[in-house]
């Protein structure tokens, strides 16, 4: 403490902060700085206290000098006037510095070209692949409300024919086979009477009528002691979803007979057009 | 892509606004060679580096090109300076300081000097670098400053132009001894001042 209190009363430190010290004289200052902490905290005051003194004194360069410095600093880098040996080898460095960095942003350049020109095709490709798959989406929703449908139907003909097998097992339910007149010979259809719950179904897969044409339908009728009663009027056109065919419902009917009616039905079976007919086995 | 034009549009910018930034940042950015320091440094230090070479060399021409030697040395040797050993500014006006000294003392500086015959010229350091000074002039533009005029004397003989405290004596005819405190107590008095 005493030491370095006394070497800083010596003076040396203004010397060395103002550069005047010899070599020597320069290396013992430091190692004297590093030994005590108050001799290096005396430089820097001394430092700190000389450089506010000569910002304080500071004459403002004109303004356009700025610019010329630091081009001539930009232009002159790296070269020196009389190199010295420490110097060169600072140049030689910094230059493979200035070097590097400039590959380097070359490099990075090229790279962000090649990953712009990549991004690009990129694009374009998915953006055909995405056409085609939209393409391919509206073709499979297509077949899918195919298939829909086609499943429907199946579900629906498929409750029919278990409703049908059901018939057979139930006693109430009568299966009137209807055998062509004189009109079609070859003609033939299957009704299907609940006795009890008075349904009336035809079977659309056991018909084999003639084709009606726009004017006029088939009615259904069903004889009820000696007189016709209207059950509802039909298409030969065979009902796509249904194997059944629901008609009106009907009591105490002896047998069944089909006309061929305008379109819409009659209040009255026109017996010439009566194409099949049929009783009810008891 | 966009992000590093950014990055250089920002730093073609930069220089236009007046830099200042702390000093370890600032010495960092002067030995990675960041071009921002040496704008910083700029706009920081030239005032006062121009205020010391113009101490030393008067000629308004003389001292922008000693301005732009200072920059020049600054930048290229920067891989030189050590912050242990002292403070950033101090290491650039030794830089200052030594060139605006050997211009004075160069051949073509005094032929042209001579030539010219500018009133205000220095006088010069003969072949056994012993100074000699004019300390009429000494100091005079300083008084302003608050310090005693004989602080300010020796503060600028030995602080801005380099005169050893052994000159200092010789030149102001005064002892060694005084020279040191004087110096001391005008330090003393900035940091009174300053802090």
């Amino acid at each position: 403490m005493e030491e370095g209190r006394a070497y800083i009363e010596t003076g040396i430190l203004e010397e060395y902060v103002a550069g005047l010290l010899t070599t020597e004289q320069q290396l013992e200052v430091e190692a004297m700085a590093a030994r005590y902490p108050e001799v290096k905290q005396e430089i820097e005051a001394i430092e700190i206290a000389l450089e506010k003194y000569a910002m304080s004194q500071a004459i403002q360069p004109p303004a356009g000098l700025k610019d010329r410095i630091l081009r001539e600093v930009m232009t002159k880098d790296h070269i020196k006037k009389a190199p010295d040996p420490l110097s060169s080898n600072t140049v030689q460095l910094n230059t493979s510095h200035y070097d590097s960095k400039i590959r380097t942003l070359r490099i990075a350049l090229v790279a962000c070209i090649a990953l712009l020109v990549i991004s690009v095709v990129a694009l374009f490709s998915t953006r055909n692949q995405l056409g085609d798959a939209k393409n391919e989406i509206i073709a499979l929703n297509l077949d899918k409300q195919k298939f829909a449908a086609e499943a429907s139907y199946l579900k629906e003909s498929n409750s029919d024919l278990q409703k049908i097998s059901a018939m057979s097992d139930d006693p109430d339910w009568k299966r009137v086979k209807l055998a062509g007149t004189k009109m079609d010979p070859q003609a033939k259809m299957v009704v299907y009477w609940h006795v009890s719950g008075q349904h009336v179904m035809l079977d659309n897969s056991k018909m084999q009528l003639p084709a009606n044409d726009q004017d006029h339908q088939y009615q259904l009728w069903a004889l009820v002691n000696g007189k016709p009663v209207d059950l509802g009027v039909f298409d030969t056109k065979p009902d796509s979803n249904h194997v059944l065919l629901k008609m009106k419902e009907i009591t105490g009917a002896q047998a069944f007979a089909v006309t061929l009616e305008k379109r819409g039905g009659s209040a009255s079976p026109t017996m010439d057009q009566m194409i099949v007919m049929g009783g009810v086995s008891i | 892509m966009l992000l590093l034009l950014f990055l250089y549009i920002s730093k073609q910018l930069a220089p236009t606004k007046k830099i200042s930034l702390p000093e370890n940042e600032l010495v960092l950015a002067l030995k990675s060679r960041d071009t921002l320091a040496i704008h910083a440094l700029y706009d920081m230090y030239s005032g006062a580096l121009m205020g010391v070479i113009t101490r030393i060399i008067q000629q308004t021409e003389v001292a922008e090109d000693l301005l732009q030697e200072t920059f020049i040395k600054i930048w290229n040797s920067a891989e030189g300076y050590d912050p242990d050993k002292g403070r950033l500014f101090t290491w650039m006006l030794n830089i200052a300081r030594n060139l605006a000294i050997d211009k004075l003392r160069s051949k073509d500086f005094r032929n042209a000097g001579k030539n010219q015959n500018i009133e205000n010229n220095v006088d010069f350091i003969d072949a056994q670098k012993e100074v000699t000074f004019n300390a009429d002039t000494l100091g005079i533009k300083d008084m302003v400053n608050g310090l005693k005029p004989e602080f300010n004397v020796v503060l600028d003989m030995v602080y801005f132009k380099g005169y050893t405290h052994v000159e200092a004596a010789e030149e102001l005819n005064l002892p060694l001894g005084t020279i040191k405190t004087r110096i001391r107590m005008a330090i003393m008095e900035l940091r009174k001042k300053f802090n």
